[in-house]
């Protein structure tokens, strides 16, 4: 166990570094000079040489990848050309703010999806069945953005329930933080929500044929009861794969949601780094959200070994 | 007996959906402590009858009569699903075929066999069940019992999992226990000891059993009673000796002597039922058809004597391996063999291991030598893990030796490149075991069929393809369907008209009758024997079941954890095995007389 922990563990030390070279070669293979656009067009060739030696970016690129990375690692992302402050402070304050986004709304859409997956499955041939089975089938195909923007518009404009944007920190007001959180939540979760629960659906369908779910029922156990002891657990496994899945769709969703709602997340951090032409900000940004992405696959698969024995062995 | 209410009363049973009736009406009982065995091939019915009974029919089926438990004032099948659950695993209980899958692969199996009597609250609490679920594990003879409750299903073997289901079926003493082909994903000899711990179970405790099976031989070990089953209805009804000894229905005639191995007519065929419709009776070409052991020879005089037909340019010596002894180099044959092999070995690297440990090493098979003669008819047989599969795998270069040497038809195969082995694809052909998989479901026959030829024009193809489906008795219009719309039978047969389109000159079967129904098995045999003589092929048949090489081979060796442990004629291995092993596969394989014998006493 502890030993299928560790090379997990590896992989995925492995995957980060990987991901950071990556991301590195992307961003200097872009056209454009970091100190041309740093100083402007209108300076002088001259000037653009000694900025590039004051940025150090007359140096060999693995000399500057190990440079950048190795302050990344110690939490330094460099400066910004443009403000010329530091960088970290800001992707990690927005960092927070999308960790809380993006949590919430897989826990919304988790708890959207199982009860609502696990009812179309067992009404399966019931009517109610296939009515709820044909609401999760139009959630799957409705936009966040669209979600979003039509609960601003009722909540937020019509009933005046909550705000229609912006963010406040939990530590300042909780409950105006809440209130701030819920309708982004919600557009960002009901899709993914929708589409787990056609997963849950079929994979609830899968695991009531398996032959362990009838001895079950032959020992004694009522059809609810063996899904409930052996089903559940079992159809976990391919819906985590999904969720798992679905993580970097959240991510992208999120860039998306905190637009609409304003919200001073990483994606709206990156959108403003990328229209002001800050690479090294954009670079940070783009690794910290790869990094994010692989933490939470990582958290999933340790989540597949503790409910899977068969995957805790070492064979 | 016939003083007491039965155990179990099933009157004018019929199921069937709006569309279709698939049981018709049939009745039987169960006494107190009988031991019943339903038998018939798959579709007829048997595992229905068991669903029924326990109420667990798919939704989409429904059933009428009457199905009484003794002490159950309902019938069963108007009781509600909360009766239902109250006797379920309590009153009567089921083991279930597949032991791979009928086990929750998340929870330990000692938490499993608890859980049927917390169900039931026949114990106090869950400390007093998990203590009882350790104390049943060593009833069915599970190897450390407290270890094992602690077990994942994965950890088990097959046969360890089925005693688990076992455990768990009697953990509360049921009445009736039903067993729906309790043995049949197992091997031989776990099979026979599953069953004689099935019977001792059941008599132990006077427990009446229903147990399902397509295979006489599994009633024959357990049961006093037999129901022959046919298309929904039972046909016969009798006790084990006189039905295997004189059968009444002409249904359960056919059944018996199909699923002899050992006795063939007077053509030295065997035994088999009504064709299907598309099939087309075989013609065996006269003169080139030789005589088949008659295996039922009683003295060893005759079966040498059988044995002496089929053997005159191959007298294979009868060897075994002895334990530490040298490695045997097994029927060796002077001149050029078809196939050579020496000192052959596969090693696998298991995955893992520690973080930094090397792979732990698994071997297949460990210095292998034999050879096979032009036109000898080799039959490998083993048990799962045995490493047969891997032998064959490498003769037909689908798998690369670690160690030795490969020549098959001169050519050496072991480390050739595909380019090479061009020839060689064209020359050794292979039939395998499911004739649903291997065959792909998107392709015509026709193309399936023409797919081994090279550099042959379309009109020509066509021709050898309908010339070859007519060589396996498929009509010639078949050749424009899809593999779905055939019988497993048919489909073996269209496998095999694939494998021999190119004139190969070897024959690999791996397992090729082992998914076949009984009377299906007995055709599909005697097309196998036929075109082997009339292609003049050399014949190397692997398969788990001694009776069907028995049948087929000339020589057999016996492989067993990676090593040919004994190698020889046929007749002589099977009448005189040398080594343990083959000894106690062959007293788990008995012929149709031997089982008769066996339930006389």
């Amino acid at each position: 166990m502890v030993l299928v922990v560790l090379r997990r563990l590896g992989v995925f030390a492995t995957t980060v570094v990987v991901a950071s070279v990556v991301t590195f070669l992307m961003l200097s293979i872009l056209p454009g000079n970091a100190a041309r656009i740093a100083l402007g067009v209108q300076a002088s060739e001259a000037d653009v040489a000694a900025q590039a030696t004051a940025m150090g970016l007359d140096r060999p690129a693995i000399v500057r990848y190990l440079d950048w990375f190795g302050n990344v690692l110690i939490g330094d992302f460099g400066t910004s050309t443009v403000s010329r402050q530091a960088i970290g402070p800001e992707i990690t304050d927005a960092l927070g703010i999308t960790v809380i986004l993006v949590l919430t709304s897989v826990v919304l859409a988790l708890l959207f999806a199982i009860p609502f997956g696990i009812l179309t499955a067992v009404r399966q041939r019931k009517p109610d069945g296939a009515i709820l089975s044909g609401i999760s089938q139009i959630g799957v195909a409705v936009p966040g953005f669209l979600a979003g923007m039509l609960l601003v518009t009722i909540f937020a404009v019509t009933l005046r329930w909550l705000p229609a944007g912006g963010w406040v920190d939990p530590g300042e007001d909780f409950g105006g933080f809440i209130e701030h959180l819920i309708l982004p939540a919600i557009a960002l979760g009901s899709v993914q929500g929708a589409v787990l629960s056609r997963y849950v659906r079929s994979s609830v369908l899968e695991v009531m044929r398996e032959d362990f779910i009838r001895t079950a029922r032959a020992k004694g156990l009522g059809a609810g009861r063996a899904l409930f002891r052996h089903g559940l657990r079992n159809a976990a496994v391919p819906v985590m794969t999904v969720l798992g899945l679905q993580i970097a769709t959240l991510l992208v969703g999120a860039v998306v949601i905190e637009r609409v709602f304003s919200i001073p997340g990483l994606g709206s951090l990156l959108l403003d780094k990328v229209a002001l032409r800050d690479l090294p900000a954009v670079q940070g940004i783009v690794l910290v959200l790869v990094v994010f992405v692989l933490a939470l696959n990582f958290l999933v698969d340790l989540a597949f070994t503790l409910i899977d024995p068969r995957l805790r062995s070492a064979t | 007996m016939t003083t007491n209410a039965p155990t179990l009363s099933v009157t004018d049973l019929r199921v069937g959906s709006p569309f279709d009736e698939l049981l018709h009406g049939i009745s039987f009982d169960i006494a107190v402590g009988e031991r019943v065995g339903l038998i018939g091939e798959s579709g007829s019915g048997k595992s229905l009858t068991a669903t029924s009974v326990m109420g667990l029919l798919p939704e989409t089926l429904a059933a009428t009569g009457t199905i009484r438990l003794n002490g159950v004032d309902a019938d069963l099948l108007t009781a509600g699903e909360r009766r239902l659950n109250s006797l379920r695993g309590n009153t009567m209980a089921m083991v279930f075929q597949e032991p791979m899958t009928a086990l929750n692969p998340l929870m330990r199996v000692g938490a499993q066999v608890a859980e049927i009597m917390m169900v039931h609250r026949t114990e106090r609490g869950r400390r007093q069940a998990r203590e009882r679920a350790v104390e049943l594990l060593a009833q069915v003879k599970l190897p450390n019992p407290a270890e094992a409750a602690l077990a994942f299903p994965h950890q088990l073997s097959g046969g360890q999992r089925q005693r688990v289901m076992l455990a768990m079926a009697m953990a509360n003493d049921p009445q009736l226990l039903l067993c729906d082909e309790p043995t049949t994903a197992l091997d031989v000899t776990v099979q026979a000891e599953v069953l004689k711990l099935i019977g001792n179970l059941v008599t132990d405790r006077g427990t009446a059993l229903l147990l399902i099976t397509h295979d006489i031989a599994v009633v024959a070990e357990v049961c006093q009673r037999v129901l022959v089953m046919y298309q929904g209805n039972i046909v016969e009804d009798g006790p084990v000796g006189r039905v295997l000894t004189a059968p009444q229905h002409p249904y359960t005639q056919k059944l018996i002597a199909a699923s002899d191995l050992s006795s063939v007519d007077e053509r030295g065929r065997l035994h088999t039922m009504s064709m299907p419709v598309i099939a087309k009776p075989v013609t065996a070409t006269p003169g080139t058809a030789r005589p088949r052991t008659t295996a039922s020879a009683p003295s060893h005089v005759q079966a040498d004597a059988a044995a002496a037909l089929l053997l005159p340019p191959y007298p294979a010596a009868h060897q075994r391996l002895e334990p530490d002894g040298p490695p045997v180099i097994f029927n060796e044959v002077a001149g050029v063999p078809a196939i050579s092999v020496r000192d052959l070995s596969r090693q696998y690297r298991r995955r893992g291991g520690g973080l930094f440990a090397p792979a732990p090493i698994v071997h297949g098979l460990r210095e292998v030598s034999f050879d096979v003669a032009e036109g000898q008819r080799f039959g490998i047989v083993g048990e799962s893990g045995s490493g047969k599969s891997t032998l064959m795998r490498i003769l037909c270069a689908l798998d690369q030796p670690s160690g030795g040497t490969v020549d098959v038809l001169g050519q050496s195969i072991d480390g050739a490149s595909e380019r090479q082995l061009r020839d060689f694809r064209s020359q050794v052909q292979i039939v395998f075991q499911d004739p649903m998989g291997s065959l792909d479901p998107r392709m015509r026959v026709r193309d399936i069929v023409a797919e081994p030829l090279r550099n042959v024009g379309r009109a020509e193809a066509l021709a050898r393809v309908e010339a070859q489906l007519a060589a396996v008795g498929l009509d010639a219009d078949v050749m424009h369907r899809h593999p779905h719309q055939f019988s497993g039978g048919q489909r073996q047969r269209i496998s095999i008209a694939r494998a021999l389109i190119t004139r190969p000159r070897v024959l690999v079967a791996d397992e090729a009758v082992s998914a076949l129904d009984v009377s299906v098995r007995a055709q599909v045999l005697n097309l196998l024997a036929d075109l082997v003589d009339e292609y003049q092929l050399t014949l190397v048949f692997v398969s788990h079941d001694l009776g069907v090489i028995r049948h087929l081979c000339d020589t057999v060796a016996v492989i067993s954890d990676g090593r040919i442990v004994e190698c020889g004629p046929t007749a002589s291995v099977y009448d005189r095995p040398l080594h343990p092993y083959t000894r106690q596969l062959v007293s788990a394989t008995p012929s149709m007389d031997e089982l008769a014998r066996r339930v006389a006493n």
